[in-house]
């Protein structure tokens, strides 16, 4: 039982949310360490890659993975009546996902499937089985990697991340979440409680591609999720997130406004690839080079655009 | 702090740090070294076990995590004398060469094969993506869990 020090880590399980978030709160007020542990597929690797930590300043470990007020998947709409043109299926906005769902529960899930098959797509690459069964939207977002597939696909869904702690309940849209390279707007008494999207019409375009060395496992050299309504050849709406390719998963706001600007049939390749360079600045590092990510995220985003003009 | 779960059908309580790695308390406290370490970092799949059913990386979990659950590790499945359809196959087929893949190659193939009890070249290869042979012998673990899924529709 070695890898840095884990067995001297204090642990915890709470009963329920309350709990989890008074904890929170009188440990936050005392500067203390909290790690609120789901999947553990980030913090594990972190431990197993660090050096080890001296006993007096190890954070306490909160077990948050079977919390019953972070778990559920639900569709807010209306049911139609039976006799009403589509009835007896539901008609519905808003898809809310707890933040310790796993992935292999949004895979497996199949309102997700049908409603918002990008996500569907996102956790069916976002590692192989193993991490799909423990791995979580939250753990996702809180680790803050610029390289996370899952907050590449809400970025693209324009998510709403609703923040809980003793205080209350706060929504932040996730373009406001992060205020740079792993540091976000979330206290250190607040937790991610769900992820909302506004779902767009059923059969909505859209793009998953992940880049990376293999189908299973590898951490994206770049990820593009897109996600887009066309009508009558221009898009009125437009989400693309990319992975890999700036300090925190990119947004692409300059593509993003260059799509919606007019007709689609009127847009240049040579446009997309000048907006998409403005949008990235990748690095070189073990994974890619930065010459080799912005060649790909031209790549990705152009062949998406060409994909959405045909329709 | 003690720490009550089921392991291959054995219920019990453990007095052992609940932030221990699953795959350590398995090895050091239990014995249990079927479960192997390879990268320890989610990636080889050599540590999978099934928590509750579902395969998972053992390096990736905390003891405390597995309170009121169910652990299988590869000890539960079969022993040397008393091998399972798939253990068989495995060993028939040529599916295990250096063999440190085999015990979560194994794990992953028996939680396919509980799902989908005739699976598609497709679906094993899914299955077992996270698992990684530095044999690289994949074509015969595919094989071998394509004659278990056989094998166990004869005797299960």
């Amino acid at each position: 039982m070695s890898v840095a020090g884990l067995p001297l880590h204090p642990f915890f399980t709470p009963r329920d949310l309350p709990e989890t978030l008074d904890l929170l709160a009188g440990r936050a007020a005392r500067g203390e360490k909290t790690v609120l542990l789901a999947g553990g597929t980030d913090w594990f690797v972190e431990r197993h890659v660090a050096p080890p930590e001296t006993a007096g300043t190890l954070p306490l470990v909160v077990d948050v993975s079977r919390l019953d007020g972070l778990g559920g998947i639900s569709l807010d709409g209306h049911t139609l009546d039976g006799d009403e043109p589509g009835g007896d299926t539901l008609h519905a906005d808003t898809l809310r996902i707890g933040g310790a769902v796993t992935y292999l529960e949004l895979r497996r899930d199949a309102r997700v499937a049908a409603r918002c098959p990008l996500l569907a797509a996102m956790a069916r690459d976002v590692g192989a089985l193993q991490i799909q069964a423990r791995g979580t939207l939250a753990g996702n977002l809180a680790s803050g990697s610029p390289a996370a597939d899952g907050v590449s696909a809400l970025a693209a869904l324009d998510a709403t991340l609703l923040l809980r702690s003793v205080r209350g309940a706060r929504r932040v849209p996730l373009a406001g979440f992060y205020t740079g390279y792993r540091k976000s707007v979330l206290a250190p008494d607040e937790l991610i409680e769900a992820v909302e999207i506004a779902l767009p019409p059923a059969g909505a375009p859209y793009v998953w591609r992940k880049v990376g060395t293999r189908q299973a496992q590898a951490i994206s050299k770049v990820a593009l999720a897109g996600v887009a309504v066309v009508e009558d050849g221009r898009c009125t709406r437009l989400g693309l997130g990319m992975a890999s390719v700036a300090p925190t998963v990119a947004f692409l706001p300059a593509t993003r406004a260059l799509g919606l600007s007019r007709p689609l049939a009127g847009i240049a390749p040579g446009e997309i690839e000048a907006t998409v360079l403005a949008d990235v600045s990748p690095i070189d590092d073990i994974r890619s080079t930065a010459a080799y990510r912005r060649h790909v995220a031209v790549a990705l985003v152009t062949g998406f655009c060409e994909e959405l003009k045909r329709r | 702090m003690s720490v009550t779960l089921t392991v291959n059908g054995s219920l019990l309580t453990l007095e052992a740090p609940p932030a221990s790695r699953l795959l350590d308390v398995l090895r050091e406290r239990l014995g249990l070294t079927g479960t192997k370490e390879g990268c320890g970092e989610g990636e080889c799949g050599a540590c999978t076990i099934l928590l509750d059913g579902v395969p998972v990386n053992s390096c990736l979990v905390a003891l405390g995590q597995c309170a009121g659950r169910e652990v299988t590790t590869v000890e539960g499945l079969g022993d040397a004398q008393h091998l399972t359809p798939l253990q068989e196959a495995m060993v028939t087929e040529g599916g295990a060469q250096c063999g440190i893949c085999t015990p979560g190659m194994l794990l992953s193939a028996e939680a396919l094969l509980r799902e989908k009890p005739a699976p598609t070249d497709g679906e094993i290869r899914e299955a077992i993506a996270g698992n990684v042979c530095r044999c690289t012998g994949y074509q015969r673990i595919v094989n071998a869990i394509t004659e278990g899924a056989r094998r166990r529709e004869v005797r299960p």
